[in-house]
């Protein structure tokens, strides 16, 4: 146990220090006519990323058939994309966006100051369902002085506005609807969406920038982890974009056929309250119930001797990231004790709704049984990723429930009151709301630390582990993102040996 | 004390007929048309049993157009769009028109038409029905003979054990192994999926079909097995047979002119109820195989409470059912020479 | 149970009736033993992760570290719960719609076999995952109700063919004309004589209810934890079938043989219930 724990923290602190390293063997001869494909568990449900499509979307298109203005790097840096400069007004609430020249889209219409206008506001669009939309909601107005130029003014200061604008497709204004179609400027266009089965995407001729190294790259799609390794094994795809379980890398693991890689991770499994209603709402039963998981063995239980231990929503690649495993270590004793304190010196008992895929049913049992220990009574009720979206996301009709969140910088979730758990802290909103009107990134850095030391004092969830990130390829293919940050994962420079 | 009636659904369908109209004499094109009247009030029936099944699914299908913190109007507008904010009855007219136009929709989550996508997803799910089901028939009846007219041999024992094991087993677990072992191991077929551009390379796609029809032909003919051995069983015990034993034919002489056509007449009335299980028990299979027809696409929907498209594909594989069955009817009536002697000849 | 004891009576016992009575008799041993007696506490995490067979587990540990015997144990007591409830219900709802069948007149007749055909020509999966989605919440009573409706279209077909061809019989007319009431008729005379093949034909039910809890469950749309059902095992196996591929088998063992030894067990019934059938040539 302590050897394993031990070997988390070195590639931990071996990621953090170098956000990507590139997979051993660099294949020098590769075939720029190939055929890419790569496994996965997510399909979109449509093509439309403000359409509900679900991450499969941005998996398949960020920075693959649609390019923002800003890219999120796999190394998690923010570089311009479609912007070839910019400036921010001294006040931080205008910017002036100026954009590269010679973009076109895949029907060969040229990129205009319209598209973009035109796409971030069918992003806050009323009707959008972007999970994104709130925070571009400081956008007063886009003016487009010349088809080249792009002013966005603010209401409020907002530091990460080119990190928001990384996930904002630049969509043609003149299609009309994208949900089975698409028109962006990435490097590859759509070429044939079989539903229930694959997206295929081809290399686009005349594209603007570098040409992707391959010809064509197929995303096939799986419903189950089993089925998914099936197809690496037996070559039917050359890259699996995340492993599922320890189990399955037991397959590839040493096995000179196969290349592991394990990547910095931003998934976070968590049990979350419903911070609104009793007993959740008093401070000593989140932290009791923080203390009477034995997270360690949780996390060995699901992901071997692979994963992280957290102590809040906080990932170690997120620049305000601290260690609070410290802060409700696992100590049952401390547990009921607190649980007493706060007037169940008997326990409680409470409905947790889970979600029906791995891991949230055997991670729900474990909690079972281990709040169990201290006089906490778990009622497991299954329910569907849809029943999740209506009942808990949108309703807010719920007790606690586990969920794994995927995002990339996402602790302003918790300075958001209206948000599916309801924590609401007004330090936690405040310090949120000023980090972002911050005017530099130290200041803006101090304060979400500040805002990430009060959650973990707070108990405002329970962090369980954070996932490791883990893909593996056949060894003749190489160059690919191996963090998937947001779930993207870009296919242009991936090369196949010949 | 009446006679006791032994089990055996086979048998007890050949005993008697399947509706009273088969027991009339009347001539085989008045049966069709009595037959087409029965498969239209089919329709209507399931059509009522499918819209009132969607009523029973729990939540407004609105909510599946809503995002996050819509508002009142959003949501009546929602509502107004699929129409659950009008009368029962005046939603049940419009579905009823709607069907009878063959107009299906589009789903709610991927905005794609739904008649489209269920075409889509034919093309993996009819071929592996039928393939899958004529290779059972392939299976199934010459050893289903074999253990009825060889039951005091061991194989025709072995036969018989072995169609006991193939019904206890799930139909996944078939799948499991045979993938484990054909496509882990020997590395003989793909362990799961569809090529992308579907039939348009025949081979590919009907090497990617192997395994899920096999997985398929095994389940349904330990099933058949049991029918086909059962029917032979009540040939062989057939007053006929001895009469034509007795007029000097030889047994497997006997066997084959009238055995095979009375036998026949149960097994097939069971046919078309197994191969409409096998055309919608596909889901499983499909699954195992990660394959994209229309089980998988009926899971989805359902998880999804994508109610255009559960509705479209179960009104679509209703009227598979039906014509199945309306198919196999008229087979029957064909083949029997009882029906046929009354009815005369087509 | 007449026809058990007729079978227990005979001394020529067929051999499958021997071998079911064996396998379901040890099944409801282990399930009526569970109820007093499991190795472990079947939510204690007593061992480490996946661990292999050992004396203290004899069948291995779960990713938990949970013992699966435990587990497998208190799977028998789920199977034939399930398998009795859902026969229970689809026998309650398949005979009373096969008597209304049997007895309508001509034209409901018709529309209620028509029916039946649509329903039936449905799998019991079809239409207990619709079942299991019409409902809010996951649980065991969900999937045996969803079951139970799902096997009932079988029920109720088998009985209006076997009823109706009861009713031609010539002392049910000697009882009609003899002004006795229909429902006597029903419990008088044709359940009584119906109920020897109706009753094995449910015996094969509860294995066909069995097999769709582990298909429903494998779908994800089975019992939810902690019910320990045999087809949420197989699911929740399947992710590590290459590295404990003791998790996987057991189970599957366990089902298979309990449904087996249901069907030897119906269709021993049927060959002693029937001093008649010929096997063979």
């Amino acid at each position: 146990m302590t050897r394993s724990l031990r070997r988390r923290t070195l590639l931990a602190a071996a990621l953090l220090a170098t956000a990507t390293f590139v997979p051993a063997a660099v294949a020098q001869d590769f075939d720029p006519d190939a055929t890419v494909r790569i496994g996965s568990l997510y399909e979109p449900q449509n093509l439309d990323n403000t359409a509900g499509a679900g991450q499969g979307i941005n998996e398949a298109f960020n920075g693959n058939v649609y390019e923002a203005l800003f890219q999120l790097t796999d190394a998690g840096t923010v570089e311009p994309r479609l912007v070839d400069s910019f400036e921010r007004s001294d006040d931080g609430l205008t910017y002036t966006f100026k954009l590269k020249p010679g973009v076109t889209f895949h029907s060969g219409d040229p990129l205009t100051a319209a598209d973009v206008k035109y796409s971030i506001e069918r992003v806050t669009a009323e009707a959008s369902k972007s999970s994104r939309k709130k925070s571009l909601s400081t956008i007063a107005s886009i003016e487009t002085p010349d088809d080249a130029t792009v002013v966005v003014t603010l209401s409020a200061r907002s530091i990460s506005l080119p990190y928001n604008l990384s996930y904002v497709w630049i969509v043609n204004d003149a299609a009309a609807d994208i949900t089975a179609a698409e028109d962006g400027t990435g490097p590859y266009a759509l070429a044939e969406w079989r539903r229930g089965s694959a997206l295929a995407l081809s290399r686009y001729d005349d594209y603007w920038g570098e040409a992707a190294s391959n010809a064509e790259v197929v995303f096939q799609y799986f419903t189950d982890a089993s089925a998914l390794n099936n197809a690496l094994l037996t070559n039917a795809v050359d890259i699996i974009t995340s492993v599922q379980s320890p189990d399955s890398l037991a397959q590839f693991a040493g096995n000179p056929a196969f290349t592991v890689t394990e990547g910095a991770s931003t998934t976070k499994e968590l049990l979350a309250y419903n911070d609104r209603v009793a007993p959740f709402d008093n401070v000593k039963v989140r932290k009791a119930l923080a203390r009477a998981v034995d997270k360690a063995r949780l996390l060995n239980s699901i992901w071997g001797e692979y994963g992280t231990l957290i102590g809040s929503f906080v990932p170690p690649t997120d620049p305000w990231y601290v260690d609070l495993t410290g802060v409700d270590p696992y100590d049952p004793e401390s547990a009921k004790a607190l649980l007493a304190e706060a007037g169940y010196p008997d326990g409680f008992e409470f409905t947790l709704d889970t979600p029906d895929y791995d891991p949230h049913p055997i991670v729900a049992q474990f909690l079972q049984a281990e709040f169990a220990k201290v006089g906490v009574k778990v009622n497991i009720n299954i329910i569907t990723a849809n029943e999740w979206y209506t009942k808990i996301y949108q309703q807010h009709d719920f007790q606690a429930t586990l969920q794994e969140h995927v995002n990339h910088r996402d602790i302003v979730f918790y300075g958001n009151p209206d948000f599916y758990w309801g924590y609401n802290n007004p330090d936690v909103v405040k310090l949120i709301a000023d980090a972002e009107a911050a005017g530099t990134e130290e200041e803006q850095v101090a304060k979400l630390t500040e805002a990430n030391r009060i959650i973990a004092e707070d108990a405002a969830s329970n962090w369980l582990y954070l996932y490791p990130q883990i893909v593996v390829s056949t060894a003749n293919v190489t160059g690919y993102p191996i963090n998937g940050l947001n779930s993207q994962f870009f296919a242009y420079d991936i090369k196949k040996a010949r | 004390m009446p006679a006791r009636f032994r089990f055996d659904e086979a048998a007890a369908c050949s005993r008697l007929p399947a509706s009273p109209v088969d027991t009339r004499t009347r001539p085989i094109l008045s049966y069709v048309f009595r037959r087409l009247a029965i498969l239209l009030l089919s329709l209507l029936i399931a059509a009522v049993v499918l819209f009132v099944l969607l009523r029973l699914l729990p939540g407004d299908p609105a909510n599946a157009l809503l995002g996050v913190g819509a508002t009142e109007a959003q949501i009546a507008a929602a509502r107004a769009q699929v129409g659950s904010d009008r009368p029962l009855v005046e939603q049940f007219v419009s579905f009823l028109s709607n069907l009878a136009r063959f107009d299906l929709g589009t789903s709610f989550v991927s905005r794609a038409d739904v008649l489209g996508e269920i075409g889509n997803r034919m093309s993996v799910t009819l071929p592996l029905t039928a393939f899958g089901f004529l290779l059972a028939i392939v299976i199934a009846v010459p050893l289903g003979i074999v253990a009825a007219v060889k039951a005091d041999r061991w194989y025709g024992a072995a036969i018989s054990v072995i169609s006991q094991l193939g019904i206890a087993i799930p139909v996944f677990w078939v799948g499991i192994l045979l993938v484990t072992a054909f496509a882990i191991n020997l590395r003989l077929f793909p362990s799961g999926g569809f090529p992308l551009r579907g039939w348009e390379d025949p081979g590919e796609a009907a090497i990617s079909l192997a395994l899920p029809v096999v997985t398929v032909a095994l389940v349904i003919a330990a099933s058949l097995l049991r029918y086909v051995r059962s029917a032979t069983q009540d040939v062989l015990g057939s007053d006929y047979l001895r009469t034509a034993r007795a007029l000097g034919a030889s047994f497997s002489e006997a066997l084959i002119r009238h055995g095979i056509r009375n036998g026949a007449v149960p097994v097939i009335s069971i046919l078309g109820i197994e191969l409409a299980t096998t055309f919608l028990g596909a889901v499983v299979v499909e699954k195992v195989f990660a394959l994209p027809g229309l089980g998988s696409m009926l899971l989805l929907a359902i998880q999804q409470r994508d109610y255009p498209n559960v509705q479209g594909v179960l009104f679509i594989s209703t009227l598979m059912v039906l014509l199945t069955g309306f198919a196999a009817d008229l087979l029957q009536r064909v083949i029997d020479p009882r029906l046929r002697a009354r009815g005369g000849r087509p | 149970m007449t026809a058990l004891e007729t079978a227990a009576a005979r001394p020529h016992r067929s051999a499958s009736l021997q071998l079911g009575l064996v396998l379901v008799g040890l099944h409801v041993v282990v399930a009526l033993l569970t109820l007093v007696w499991t190795p472990y506490d079947p939510g204690a995490m007593t061992g480490g992760r996946l661990e292999p067979p050992s004396l203290a587990h004899w069948v291995g540990t779960d990713r938990l570290g949970r013992d699966f015997l435990t587990q497998i144990m208190i799977g028998s007591r789920i199977a034939l719960i399930v398998g009795s409830a859902a026969v229970a219900i689809g026998a309650a709802i398949g005979i009373t719609l096969g008597m209304l069948a049997a007895f309508a007149t001509r034209l409901p007749d018709d529309a209620l076999a028509a029916t039946l055909d649509i329903l039936i020509a449905f799998p019991t999966l079809l239409i207990a995952m619709l079942v299991v989605a019409a409902s809010d919440t996951a649980s065991l009573g969900t999937a045996i109700l969803a079951l139970g409706i799902a096997l009932s279209p079988i029920v109720a077909r088998l009985t209006r063919i076997l009823a109706k061809r009861v009713l031609l019989l010539d002392f049910i007319t000697a009882a009609r004309t003899s002004g006795t009431s229909w429902p006597g008729i029903v419990f008088r005379h044709v359940l009584p004589n119906i109920w020897p093949t109706l009753a094995v034909n449910l015996a094969l039910q509860f294995g066909v209810a069995i097999i769709a809890e582990a298909s429903l469950s494998y779908l994800g749309l089975g019992a939810p934890p902690p019910n320990a059902s045999w087809g949420r095992l197989l699911q929740e196996a399947q992710g590590t079938v290459y590295t404990a591929p003791i998790g996987a088998i057991a189970p599957g063992l366990a089902l298979v043989s309990l449904v087996i030894g249901v069907n030897l067990l119906a269709d021993g019934l049927r060959d002693v219930g029937d001093p008649t059938r010929r096997r063979g040539a």
